[in-house]
């Protein structure tokens, strides 16, 4: 039988989900997604109020998500772009001015 | 929203047609290079997708949102060019990533006979990030370590990371892009984010080293 630590104790007696340090590293895609079951999402919760390392881990993965968005991104040359835009102007253009 | 964009591109609102090319064109070109094989048949296919868009505004029904159009439209135009360069798309033989296991070294927890089984060792645990990440005492190294480590993720995994964290694709669109379940989704997504995070983890200790070097 697996022996539960002095973590926590559930003040009702119940047996309530308990997340550890080594098992929130592994979810903590699932709840920045909010994908997590209620009942595991809960736990987390939990432990987040009273695990202040997993809060700074939490933290360092937003902090990743947010430099990614800065991470400069291919796109079309400007002459490219530009040639759309004539072309999309040759076919579109004309209406706004009056529908002519 | 969707009415009141398409409507101005109707209308021939060269600015919000402009703004539409700036805003998808990088994600775009994202996702024909999984059909095409060099960035320049990539630029082909985006050019082909918007003009093919251009041409087809008139008959967009808004059955579907118009980014999920564009990306079909997209998808169609990059199949055919793919087919004709000969190149398989490696998603549709989707096999499971190979790596599995833990993300983090599991060195940095503590053992089943602890009194805290799973919890951070006072070694192991992690460190506030400082300065932070957009302090120009940083921000630079980051961002080129970022990189470099993007680089170096499986495919997979690169893919939904750029998709999602560079482009901002929703988890919907990356799914319906790469055909793949949301689970296999959030498992190539996690593994991808934990890899670049230690990695810039790796950044901070590096500093703090060289910082007690210097002290």
């Amino acid at each position: 039988m697996r022996t539960m630590p002095e973590l926590p104790s559930d003040p009702s007696g119940d047996t309530e989900l308990v997340v550890a340090c080594r098992e929130f590293v592994e979810l903590v895609t699932e709840h920045l997604e909010g994908t997590l079951p209620d009942e595991v999402e809960r736990a987390v919760r939990t432990h987040l109020e009273l695990c202040a390392p997993c809060v700074e881990f939490l933290e360092q993965t937003r902090t990743t998500v947010r430099l990614l968005g800065t991470v400069p991104a291919t796109t079309l040359p400007p002459a490219a772009k530009d040639r759309l835009l004539d072309v999309y102007t040759r076919l579109h253009g004309g209406r706004s001015a009056g529908g002519a | 929203m969707d009415d009141e964009l398409i409507d101005r591109l109707r209308a021939g609102d060269r600015a919000a047609f402009a703004e539409l090319v700036d805003g998808w064109s990088p994600a775009l070109l994202r996702v024909a290079r999984l059909y095409v094989s060099t960035p320049a048949s990539a630029e082909e296919v985006v050019q082909e997708t918007w003009l093919a868009v251009i041409g087809q505004l008139d008959r967009f029904e808004g059955r579907s949102s118009l980014k999920t159009w564009v990306f079909r439209i997209l998808e169609n135009v990059a199949r055919g060019r793919g087919r004709a360069e000969a190149r398989a798309m490696p998603w549709s033989s989707a096999f499971p990533d190979t790596d599995g296991g833990p993300t983090v070294d599991p060195a940095r927890f503590r053992g089943p006979g602890d009194r805290w089984p799973g919890g951070w060792t006072v070694a192991g645990r992690p460190q506030t990030w400082v300065p932070a990440a957009e302090d120009a005492a940083v921000a630079a190294e980051l961002r080129r370590q970022l990189g470099n480590a993007l680089a170096e993720l499986p495919d997979r995994q690169r893919t939904v990371v750029e998709l999602r964290d560079v482009h901002g694709l929703s988890s919907e669109e990356v799914c319906e892009q790469l055909q793949i379940s949301p689970a296999n989704q959030r498992i190539l997504l996690h593994r991808g984010r934990a890899r670049l995070r230690t990695r810039l983890e790796g950044v901070y200790r590096d500093r703090e080293g060289r910082d007690e070097d210097h002290a």
